[in-house]
């Protein structure tokens, strides 16, 4: 098969793919199209951003850093969502008596048709045009446009083929389940870079920029600016380092594609004995109670460290319970009250404990035979919880108090997150018996197709009702700060809240314990879809 | 062994037990009485309703109707002395797959309340036994079918059941870990224990089990011992397609380029 022949055909199998893929269900193409739209008017949105800076001062700066950006999301993009193109894994067509060299070429072809490489498009032609002055500089633009966006494809492929056994690994899943923590922390950081700039000015960047510029893709971009000024030799070689980033990249790729269709695959063969290692965790063992709670706990704690998707959970919690009231403090709009925050979120953790058993709930299920065990059972799962949940909501409360400098206030705040924390755990160990709903361990999603109302209802519910439950302690802290010479006796509040919580919580599992027995087989039928 | 392990006494008795889903029927109507002692098994082409039957049997499943008395104890009224007495292994389900081999049978252990240094104990035994002891350390994600076959089987063991079920426990399994697996059902049956186990391969079957039950579309075609139930056949597989209704689909014209001589 000739080279034009071969990228035809790989042209049209990614082509059938992506039609097939949206004939398979009515959502995804709505989720396609809805891609396809935003895509557009985002790109239509900074086209006449660019435009409109067009001779502004710091534009250069902007295009060349936004292509570097473009860049960086093309280098990341194949390790976290391996599965989001069927073209992308060659070892589909090891089988093929194929070359490597045409085998790239076609493949590179193929690449360049999807969403990605559209949107990349129109942030480069926004970039060029914003940049470009002069019938030369919009020639060179046309040529750095297709130079930067090959850039950026084979980057993308030659980090995945570099990297494919690491992507088809169970610890490469693994990872990409933890990426769309990656890309909410991301946008935290650039959305608080972004207000420093906003504040700081724009001109601290143009020493980044001038860097930038001779670093492909964005050297593309770089020269365009540089033939707008005339600087036609400068234009040249900034071209010429693109253009040699794409055969370098190409060669990087072609290399690993040889590897990885000729050598065997290391999945396959024997690991060698790592030989007997005692973990840590023996020590923990012995720390925790005996009997069913402490082998609960400890697996339920094993399961926050070793299960991408609790590890997930547990990390945006973590997170967003520190950001909202430390950050909210730091800026000067934060009430201590915010401090709650960390408690409710760790909280939320209870909910659908079963559904994060998936199917191994079974295991759960056949030693259950009386409420008492099902206490034990949800006892332990709580007391887990509890074991991080405690000290660190104490923490977050501490820290933001002293940010703050409102420590009078810390007493009734931390008495009111125990008393919010119990309220959850019991509202959680009773909704994990009542709506238990499974959680797929592939992909991204949280809840199996048909049980996202199940999950709604039990999450928000759930919330409502932990916020009634706490709300003598929440009435009591207002009567306590409204009340004349009340901030006497706000300091009770800590142990009162402690042990309205404790209360709550004890409550809780005991109205979840029978219903949890009593139910081991639907509970076991819900958290089995996934 | 102690009570029902004797000569002539029943393991497991179904009555009447049904399963629909929606439309369909799963399991209509089953009447069975399994012996104790006996390596039984139950077989039938794949969607006969075995897993569903399994599963409703060991309490995994609520039936629409009928009932399971284990070793005179009803799985749903009295599920403190059924769960405590019969092991499984069901098929299509995780186990806590974020653990180590040996991690697993410990927490199954001592959730089937052993005291831990007995746990650890038997653990290290069957892991020796079932050849596991050199991945012992290695999270189950990472094993193999047949390892994670074994390492179920060693979790359904652990806390010595008088009745071991075991659903599709050769599936998917190389022959040296399905050996390894035989040798240990064979013992532990040889003790007075009973073993069920489900499958569609009759070879496998009747060189295993000394009773058989046969199923094909929710119900139960023929049960009784082997010999009796493979009747005139020469071997079970011919019993089986002929109650089952089966006929050999002739491969007569349709295929006739298949093979030798031109491509």
């Amino acid at each position: 098969m000739s080279t034009a022949e071969l990228t035809a055909t790989v042209v049209r199998l990614k082509l059938s793919l992506l039609r097939n893929g949206l004939r398979q269900s009515a959502g995804r193409r709505a989720a396609y199209l809805t891609s396809v739209v935003v895509v557009i008017l985002v790109a239509a949105l900074q086209l006449i951003g660019l435009i409109a800076l067009r001779g502004s001062a710091h534009v250069t700066t902007i295009a060349v850093l936004l292509a570097e950006i473009l860049a960086l999301g093309w280098a990341v993009m194949p390790l976290f969502f391996p599965s989001g193109d069927e073209t992308l894994d060659p070892t589909r067509l090891v089988m093929l008596p194929l070359r490597p060299q045409p085998l790239i070429r076609a493949l590179l072809a193929a690449s360049l048709v999807g969403i990605g490489p559209l949107f990349t498009l129109c942030l480069l032609a926004g970039s060029v045009l914003a940049v470009a002055h002069g019938a030369a500089a919009y020639a060179t633009a046309v040529a750095a446009v297709v130079l930067a966006l090959l850039v950026c494809v084979a980057l993308a492929r030659a980090v995945a083929a570099a990297n494919v056994r690491l992507l088809t690994s169970r610890k490469g899943r693994d990872l990409a389940v933890l990426s769309g923590l990656v890309v909410a922390v991301g946008t935290q950081l650039v959305n608080f870079g972004a207000q420093r700039l906003g504040t700081a000015g724009l001109g601290r960047l143009d020493p980044v920029g001038d860097v930038l510029r001779w670093i492909p893709p964005a050297s593309a971009i770089g020269a365009v600016d540089s033939v707008s000024k005339g600087s036609y030799g400068t234009g040249l070689a900034q071209l010429a380092l693109s253009a040699a980033a794409v055969a370098g990249l190409g060669t990087l790729w072609s290399r690993s594609l040889t590897k990885l269709m000729t050598a065997p695959d290391a999945s396959t063969l024997q690991a060698a004995d790592p030989g007997p290692r005692e973990r840590g965790s023996a020590g923990l063992s012995r720390l925790l109670p005996p009997g069913r709670t402490g082998t609960v706990m400890e697996r339920s704690l094993r399961y926050v460290w070793r299960d991408p998707k609790t590890k997930a959970a547990w990390v945006t919690s973590l997170a967003i319970g520190l950001i909202v009231p430390v950050f909210n403090a730091l800026q000067g709009t934060g009430s201590l009250y915010f401090a709650c925050f960390a408690a409710g979120m760790l909280g939320i953790q209870m909910y659908n404990q079963f559904g994060q058993d998936t199917s191994a709930f079974w295991m759960v299920a056949m030693t259950i035979s009386s409420p008492r065990d099902a206490y034990a059972e949800l006892r332990g799962r709580a007391l887990a919880l509890l074991l991080i949940t405690l000290p660190y909501a104490t923490l977050v409360t501490v820290v933001t108090t002293a940010l703050l400098d409102d420590w009078p206030k810390l007493p009734e705040v931390l008495g009111l997150s125990f008393a919010l924390l119990g309220a959850m755990l019991a509202t959680g160990a009773w909704s994990s018996a009542r709506f238990p709903y499974s959680i797929p361990q592939e992909g991204y999603k949280n809840v199996a197709p048909g049980q996202a109302g199940l999950a709604w209802i039990s999450i928000l519910g759930g919330m409502v009702s932990a916020a009634l439950l706490s709300s003598p302690v929440i009435a009591a802290t207002i009567w306590l700060n409204v009340t004349a010479g009340g901030d006497r006796w706000s300091w009770l509040l800590l142990p009162a809240g402690a042990a309205y919580g404790a209360l709550l919580l004890l409550l809780g599992l005991r109205l979840a314990a029978p219903r949890t027995a009593r139910r081991l087989p639907e509970i076991l039928a819900a958290v089995s879809k996934g | 062994m102690t009570e029902g392990a004797g000569a002539g006494a029943t393991a497991v008795r179904v009555q009447g037990l049904w399963k629909r889903y929606g439309e369909q029927v799963a399991v209509a109507g089953i009447d069975l009485e399994l012996p104790a002692g006996r390596f039984i098994g139950l077989v039938g082409p794949n969607g006969a309703g075995k897993t569903t039957t399994l599963s409703m049997v060991t309490g995994l499943l609520r039936p629409d109707q009928g009932t399971v008395e284990i070793a005179g104890h009803d799985v749903w009224h009295d599920p403190v002395a059924v769960k405590a007495r019969i092991g499984v292994l069901p098929e299509g389900l995780r186990l806590f797959e974020r653990l180590s081999g040996r991690e697993l049978l410990a927490y199954t252990g001592r959730l089937r309340g052993l005291p831990g240094t007995e746990v650890d104990k038997r653990a290290t035994q069957l892991l020796d036994v079932l050849d596991l002891a050199g991945a012992q350390h290695k999270l189950v994600v990472d094993y193999s079918t047949g390892m994670r076959k074994k390492i179920g089987m060693a979790a359904a063991l652990l806390h010595n059941p008088e009745v071991l079920f075991l659903d599709e426990p050769f599936e998917g399994v190389d022959p040296v870990s399905a050996q390894t697996i035989r040798g240990v059902l064979e013992r532990y049956t040889s003790s007075g224990a009973t073993v069920v186990f489900s499958s569609h391969v009759m070879e496998l079957v009747e060189s295993l089990c000394d009773w058989v039950a046969v199923m094909a579309a929710g119900r139960i075609r023929a049960h009784g011992p082997l010999a009796e139930v493979r009747g005139g056949a020469p071997t079970l597989q011919q019993a089986f397609l002929e109650l089952v209704g089966a006929r050999a689909r002739s491969a007569g014209t349709d295929l006739d380029w298949l093979g030798g001589g031109a491509r």
